[in-house]
C-alpha cells in the first residue's frame, strides 16, 4: 500500500539520513504557533499540514514572512481558509518553519523504476525544471563521484558555479545530499520523492520543501 | 549451457518440411547449407525430408540430439518439448509463435513451456524467435536465407524481422557478422544470459543489440559493467513519456526512456539512435584500436567536407586539436602554398599518393593527435585510388585509429575496395565517420569510468 507523507514527515526522514532541513515544528493551536515562531526566530513560514493536501499554496494554506506578533492571527486565518476549501481534509495543524535561506534553488527526486530499481534526478529548480527539463538522472546507488557528475552534467551548471556576480553554490554539499537520497531509496521503500526546493548557498544545502510517497 | 544452442554436435528439426517456403522447410535447408554436424528431421507425416530420414518423434531418433529446433504449431509444443527433455536434448530454439506476445492464454502456455524447459535442465531461445546464426560454426539455424560474411560483430535482436533486414543490409555494407540471435519472447534465455555468453565467446568482438525492453534490468546493468567488449544498443520507445504527473515532479519528468539512458551510461553501454549508427560504430570497433583521448585531426582535399566533419566533432564532444609546428611544417612541404596546414588540414583540391602519405604520417606522429579522420572528396580531376593506397599503407604501421571517408560514390569504388582490404571501413559521409570515431572515444571513457573488473554477479533465474 502506498502512503503519502506530509512535508514535516518527509523532512524527518531526510534528517535521519543527515540531510539538513529547515527548523520547523507543527503547531496544533495558535498559542503554539506563536511559541514556535518565537523560538525559531521570525519571520517564519506557516504552512497547513495535512496528509490530504498536497498543493498547499493553491488552497491558501501557505503564508510567508510571518512575524511573531502575527503568528496567532495567521494560524486562524489559514485554518479558516482550509476549512472552506477542503472541509474533509484531515488537519494535523500548521507547520511553523524557518524562512528559506537565500541561495540556488534545486530539485532532487527519486522514482521507483520497474526496470532498474530507482532513478535519482537532479536539476535546478523553478522554471529550469518546469520548462527546460534541465535535469540529470542516475540509477541508484551512486557514490560521490557520480553525484558530482550528475551536478556538472546539467546545462545550468555554470549558474551553480556562480556567474554574473551570483554567489556559487556549495557543490559538495549538494552531492552529499544526492548520495544520501540514493542511500535512503531502498531502505525507506520510497515510491516517489521530491525535495523541491533544495537550497544551496556558499556553505551547505538545506531541504526547504519535500514530499514523499512510500510503500508500506 | 548456451553452447548447446550455438555449437551443437547434432540438431533435430521438429516440424521439418519438404516445402522450402514453410518455416520448417526453410530452416532445415539453411542448416544443411553449412552445418557439418548430424541433422535429424522430425515429422510424423514424412518418411524423408530434404533427402534425410525423417523421424515421427524426437524420441525415435537412435542417436543423441544436442539441439532441437521447433517449427510446429503452439498447441503441439508442450508434448514436443517434454519429448526433448526425455531424450536428453540440451538446447531448444523455439520458432513457434502464439505465446505471451498474443495475450493471456498464450502467456500461460509460455509459463508451462518454461517450466518444462527448466524441469529437464534445458536452455531455450524464444519462443517466437526467427532463430540463431553462428557463422564461425557454420550454423544457420534461422529463417535468414542469405548470410553476410563472417566477422566479429554479434547482433542480439528482440525484433526478428529486423534481424532479417539487418542480415541483408550487412551484406550490402560488406560487414562481417559473428552471431545473429533473434531473442523472441526471452522466456528463458534473456539479454543477461546472452551478453555473458558473448563476453566469453572468443569470436565475438563487439556486441550490438536491438532492445525493446529488458527483463532483469539491474542484473543486466551489473553484467554489462563487467564486460569490456563494446556493447552498442539501439533501444526503442524514446517517444513514450513516463506516467502522467500523479504525485511528484520527479515522477512526471522521469520517463522510462530518460532512465534507460542514464542506466546505460552508468553501465558503459553505448546507446545510439539509429540502426546506421549501431553498425557504423560496430564496424569501427572491429577494425580500429581505441584512441587514447578525444583529440582529433582531419585531413581532406575539400574544405567543405572537412568543416562538416569538424562541426560534427564539436557536437560529439571531440576536440579538433592544435597541431605542433613540426607537423605543420612537414605538411606545408607537400601541399600547395595556398592550402591549409592547420587542423582541419585542407589540401585545397590537390590529391596524390605523396601528399596523403606525408600528411597522414605527420599527423599520426603528432603527439597531440589521438585519432585521424581522412577524407577524400571525389572530383573529375582526382583519382580515388592513390590516397586510399596511402592511408592503407600507413595504417598498417600505426596504433592510432584512422577513420576513412571517401565521398562521391560512383568513381570512388576502387578506392573504397582498397580501404576495405586494409581493414579501413569507409563511411560515405563525414558525419557518419565522426560518430563512429566518437563511439570509440566513448568506449575508451567507459573503460576508465563505468567498467569494473569485479567478478560477475550471481545469476538468479529470470
Amino acid at each position: 500500500m502506498s502512503l503519502i507523507l506530509t512535508e514535516h514527515e518527509t523532512k524527518k526522514l531526510l534528517a535521519k539520513y543527515g540531510i539538513a532541513v529547515t527548523k520547523e515544528s507543527i503547531a496544533e493551536n495558535s498559542e503554539e504557533a506563536f511559541a514556535i515562531a518565537s523560538q525559531i526566530g521570525t519571520p517564519v513560514a506557516m504552512k497547513i499540514s495535512s496528509p490530504d493536501i498536497s498543493h498547499k499554496s493553491d488552497l491558501g494554506g501557505v503564508e510567508l514572512n510571518v512575524v511573531a506578533s502575527d503568528a496567532k492571527a495567521t494560524y486562524e486565518a489559514i485554518l479558516s481558509r482550509i476549512k472552506k476549501a477542503a472541509p474533509d481534509a484531515r488537519i494535523e495543524g500548521i507547520l511553523v518553519q524557518q524562512m528559506a535561506p537565500s541561495g540556488h534553488e534545486m530539485i532532487v527526486g527519486l522514482k521507483k523504476d520497474a526496470q532498474f530499481g530507482y532513478a535519482l534526478m537532479f536539476g535546478l529548480g523553478g522554471i529550469f525544471v518546469e520548462v527546460y527539463k534541465d535535469v540529470s538522472f542516475r540509477v541508484v546507488p551512486i557514490g560521490m563521484k557520480e553525484a558530482m557528475d550528475m551536478i556538472s552534467q546539467i546545462k545550468g551548471y555554470p549558474i551553480l558555479k556562480g556567474i554574473r556576480g551570483r554567489k556559487p553554490a556549495d557543490i559538495n554539499a549538494i552531492a552529499t545530499v544526492l548520495v544520501s537520497v540514493s542511500e535512503m531509496a531502498q531502505k525507506e521503500n520510497i515510491i516517489e520523492l521530491d525535495i523541491n526546493p533544495l537550497i544551496a548557498g556558499e556553505d551547505g544545502a538545506i531541504a526547504v520543501d519535500a514530499r514523499a510517497m512510500i510503500e508500506r | 549451457m548456451l553452447s548447446s544452442i550455438f555449437e551443437p554436435s547434432s540438431i533435430a528439426v521438429i516440424g521439418a518440411s519438404n516445402n522450402e517456403l514453410k518455416w520448417g522447410g526453410m530452416i532445415i535447408k539453411n542448416i544443411l547449407s553449412g552445418y557439418r554436424g548430424a541433422v535429424y528431421p522430425v515429422n510424423p507425416k514424412e518418411k524423408e525430408v530434404q533427402g534425410l530420414v525423417s523421424y515421427p518423434s524426437v524420441l525415435d531418433i537412435p542417436y543423441d540430439v544436442e539441439l532441437a529446433i521447433t517449427a510446429i504449431p503452439a498447441q503441439l509444443i508442450l508434448q514436443a518439448v517434454e519429448n526433448c527433455g526425455k531424450k536428453g536434448v540440451k538446447g531448444l530454439v523455439v520458432l513457434t509463435a502464439g505465446f505471451s506476445e498474443t495475450g493471456k492464454s498464450g502467456a500461460k502456455l509460455e509459463k508451462q513451456l518454461v517450466s518444462l524447459v527448466r524441469k529437464y535442465g534445458m536452455r531455450m531461445i524464444g519462443p517466437n524467435t526467427l532463430g540463431i546464426v553462428n557463422e564461425p560454426f557454420n550454423l544457420n539455424a534461422s529463417v535468414i536465407g542469405k548470410l553476410p560474411r563472417p566477422g566479429h560483430i554479434s547482433f542480439i535482436t528482440q525484433s526478428g524481422t529486423l534481424g532479417l533486414a539487418i542480415a541483408d543490409w550487412t551484406i550490402d555494407m560488406g560487414l562481417g557478422l559473428c552471431k545473429i540471435i533473434s531473442t523472441g519472447n526471452k522466456a528463458d534465455t534473456d539479454d543477461v544470459d546472452l551478453i555473458k555468453y558473448l563476453d566469453n565467446d572468443p569470436s565475438t568482438g563487439v556486441i550490438a543489440m536491438y532492445i525493446e525492453g529488458i527483463n532483469r534490468g539491474k542484473l543486466f546493468l551489473e553484467t554489462a559493467r563487467r564486460i569490456q567488449k563494446p556493447i552498442i544498443v539501439i533501444k526503442t520507445g524514446r517517444s513514450k513519456r513516463g506516467q502522467k504527473a500523479v504525485f511528484s515532479h520527479t515522477g512526471s519528468i522521469a520517463g522510462s526512456d530518460e532512465i534507460y539512458s542514464a542506466a546505460f551510461k552508468q553501465a558503459g553501454i553505448l546507446r545510439v539512435d539509429t540502426i546506421d549508427e549501431v553498425f557504423d560504430a560496430a564496424l569501427a570497433f572491429t577494425c580500429q584500436p581505441l584512441p587514447r583521448g578525444n583529440n582529433v585531426a582531419i585531413l581532406s582535399n575539400g574544405g567543405g567536407a572537412s568543416i562538416v566533419a569538424a562541426d560534427e566533432c564539436e557536437r560529439q564532444g571531440l576536440n579538433i586539436v592544435d597541431l605542433t609546428q613540426e607537423t605543420r611544417d612537414k605538411i606545408k612541404a607537400v601541399i600547395p602554398e595556398y592550402a591549409s596546414s592547420s587542423n582541419p588540414v585542407d589540401t585545397a583540391g590537390t590529391v596524390s599518393f605523396k601528399i596523403y602519405t606525408e600528411s597522414i604520417k605527420a599527423l599520426l606522429r603528432d603527439p597531440n593527435v589521438d585519432a585521424l579522420i581522412v577524407i577524400y572528396v571525389h572530383t573529375q580531376l582526382s583519382n580515388a585510388i592513390p590516397p586510399a593506397e596511402a592511408v592503407v599503407e600507413i595504417k598498417l604501421k600505426c596504433d592510432k585509429p584512422v577513420i576513412a571517408c571517401w565521398m562521391g560514390g560512383a568513381g570512388t569504388e576502387q578506392g573504397v575496395d582498397i580501404l576495405k582490404s586494409g581493414c579501413l571501413p569507409n563511411y560515405s559521409v563525414p558525419e557518419r565517420a565522426v560518430k563512429a570515431l566518437a563511439a570509440l572515444v566513448k568506449h575508451r571513457d567507459f573503460l576508465n569510468t563505468a567498467k569494473t573488473d569485479d567478478p560477475m554477479p550471481e545469476n538468479p533465474e529470470a
